[in-house]
């Protein structure tokens, strides 16, 4: 990696200029053979796609898919959204919904890392058995806890009554203000394994000369955790709260299957929004520019997340 | 916890049940991770050996009266029309996610070596236009993508879902074997070309074998992703007989609302292959995953 660097930059020092670039890019042009495949299809299946959706957010389309009759009518689509006041509820449901998922998942996540870090029987086993739930089917995990939250027959509602902490059991997902946490509970489920295996790959490389040093100098634990560990993993940190905070904006099948965006609108998150849109109501010239909208807040992310990965990239080429 | 560390004092016997106390702390937090990660799974065992009317109770049996493998034994019959349809929906599932598995690591390799070997222009560029590409959600493709598969005629094809999970795969395959040649000493390559082999074989006979890791992870990666996936065999599959597991499974659901010990057997029978696969091979899938982002 140092290496291959290193001859660019060299490279770029020495021919600057649009030539230059015409000449290196033919000086590799085996080189893009590799690559050649990988971009075809990404074309293909990537870039018109993401056309289209511009081109017809600028227009009223008909239902069904006879789009050459649409009609250009500008930036309405895009008015008629800001304006209606279900955006902006299901803005706000995206809010709690991405936040809330990838603080939880990463802060358990982590601490799971941390909890498992030191060996002791059984480790490998636990380690299996909590990383199962981001393995399987977002689709089981959806049914799986739609029976667990059952209003008549769920085990959550059962224990609740059992316990004498409710006369009856709640309704977790067929009421308004109870939906969304009980589906934040079913998404962290999935997700805090992630975290966790990030994390863990991330503590293995905290130098253990590092703490021990620390120990000697009479850091305590807190201390050390705080001013060696944790120092050592905000990259790591860094890319996986990105990656969480993507996985969860972009998060379709938990709320899509266990309550399909209700009760009304409860639990509506952006891309459930679209899809209903598209593919419920047939609007597909608004649904396209919900979905340019969604771009462009993912693309401010994105430019994040580039920045943390490119930050990791120099860090390692100075050292 | 914190405070706990701050103000106690420093000596040796202080420090021994400090320790203690953060080791009793982990421990009891892991156990309840472990009762939030695992409960909801065996309720799922539970239910699904549950006769439908015992399942229907309240209170709920927490363990059936009379236990039975009846919901497993009507979706593995291939007399049933349950069983056909969840036989034939396992065996879509198994041929999409094998195909795909088998195209993104032909069209991967030479990607991620390309990233990790050869500097040319563009090669930034379009090594983060891949990993950019992940975070695009599925939604945004979907009414597009639909249309041209319409077009191409891969609508209640197959071959749509393989070309769609293929793309989509492509930029996490990608990176995750560039994290995997990143690792392997450019000076074997050297040392071969030296001695006469050309760039290819070199490539062939030295790399392919050390990255055998990588390929297994991306492939255990590929496979499972394609298993689960959901939005687009919902969106591209009309057709009964074409539809893969979770799109089927829902389709049962919704057609049986009440069958709950049937899906939680079908969830189960879902979940096995993906689980099974990972459990043997989790050493690999769990370096992959964390090589590109961790140590780069």
């Amino acid at each position: 990696m140092t290496i291959v660097t290193g001859k660019t930059e060299a490279r770029a020092r020495l021919q600057p200029g649009w030539s230059g670039v015409l000449r290196k890019i033919w000086e590799h042009r085996a080189d893009y053979a590799y690559v050649l495949p990988a971009i075809i299809v990404m074309l293909i299946v990537i870039a018109y796609p993401i056309y289209y959706t511009i081109e017809l957010s600028f227009f009223n389309t008909p239902p069904g898919l006879q789009l050459r009759d649409k009609n250009f009518i500008g930036v309405d689509n895009y008015t008629a959204i800001l304006t209606s006041e279900v955006f902006w509820m299901v803005t706000w449901n995206t809010l709690i919904w991405t936040l809330a998922s990838t603080f939880f998942s990463f802060v358990l996540g982590f601490a799971t890392a941390l909890a498992l870090h030191r060996d002791f029987t059984g480790r490998g086993v636990l380690r299996a058995i909590l990383i199962i739930p981001w393995v399987i089917s977002a689709v089981a995990a959806s049914y799986i806890w739609k029976w667990i939250y059952h209003s008549d027959f769920g085990i959550i509602g059962a224990v609740l009554v059992g316990l004498g902490l409710a006369d009856r059991p709640p309704n977790f997902i067929d009421s308004v203000s109870t939906v969304l946490p009980s589906l934040i509970v079913v998404n962290i489920w999935r997700e805090f394994p992630f975290a966790m295996i990030m994390m863990m790959a991330g503590l293995q490389t905290v130098p253990d000369q590092l703490l021990r040093a620390a120990k000697v100098d009479g850091a305590n634990a807190w201390q050390r955790f705080w001013h060696v560990t944790f120092p050592h993993l905000r990259n790591v940190s860094t890319v996986t709260i990105l990656l969480l905070a993507v996985a969860n904006f972009n998060s379709f099948i938990i709320p899509w299957i266990m309550t399909g965006g209700g009760p009304s609108n409860a639990s509506h998150i952006w891309i459930t929004h679209i899809y209903e849109l598209a593919f419920g109501r047939q609007r597909w010239g608004v649904a396209s520019a919900y979905s340019v909208l969604l771009f462009l807040i993912l693309m401010t992310l994105g430019y994040f997340y580039v920045r943390a990965l490119s930050g990791n990239e120099r860090k390692d080429g100075s050292a | 916890m914190s405070t706990i560390a701050e103000t106690a004092p420093r000596g040796q016997t202080h420090r021994r049940m400090r320790i203690d106390g953060w080791r009793w702390g982990g421990r009891i937090f892991l156990a309840f991770m472990l009762l939030y990660t695992a409960l909801p799974m065996i309720w799922m065992l539970i239910t699904s050996i549950k006769s439908g009317f015992a399942a229907m109770q309240f209170p709920p049996q927490w363990w059936p009266d009379q236990p039975t493998l009846a919901s497993y034994q009507k979706l593995l019959d291939p007399q049933n029309s349950v069983g056909q349809d969840f036989l034939r929906f396992f065996w879509n599932s198994l041929f999409v996610s094998t195909a795909t598995t088998v195209l993104s690591v032909i069209v991967a390799v030479p990607a991620a070596y390309a990233f990790s070997r050869f500097t040319f222009p563009g090669r930034n560029f379009l090594f983060f236009a891949v990993l950019l590409r992940n975070m695009f959600p599925a939604v945004i493709f979907l009414v597009p993508l639909f249309i041209l598969m319409r077009a191409i005629g891969l609508v209640n094809t197959h071959g749509s879902l393989i070309l769609t999970y293929l793309t989509f795969g492509l930029p996490l395959a990608i990176w995750l074997l560039k994290g995997f040649y990143d690792n392997i000493p450019v000076q074997l390559e050297q040392a071969a070309r030296i001695d006469g082999a050309t760039r290819f074989q070199a490539f062939m006979l030295i790399v392919m074998p050390l990255s055998a890791p990588g390929i297994i992870a991306t492939a255990i990666y590929s496979f499972i992703g394609a298993w689960n996936e959901y939005i687009y065999a919902y969106t591209f599959l009309s057709k009964n007989e074409q539809l893969t597991l979770p799109v089927g499974i829902q389709r049962f659901f919704s057609e049986n609302t009440t069958d709950f010990p049937g899906l939680m057997a079908a969830s189960f029978m879902m979940s096995v292959p993906v689980v099974v696969l990972f459990l043997v091979l989790q050493r690999y899938f769990v370096r992959a995953l964390t090589e590109g982002a961790v140590k780069h």
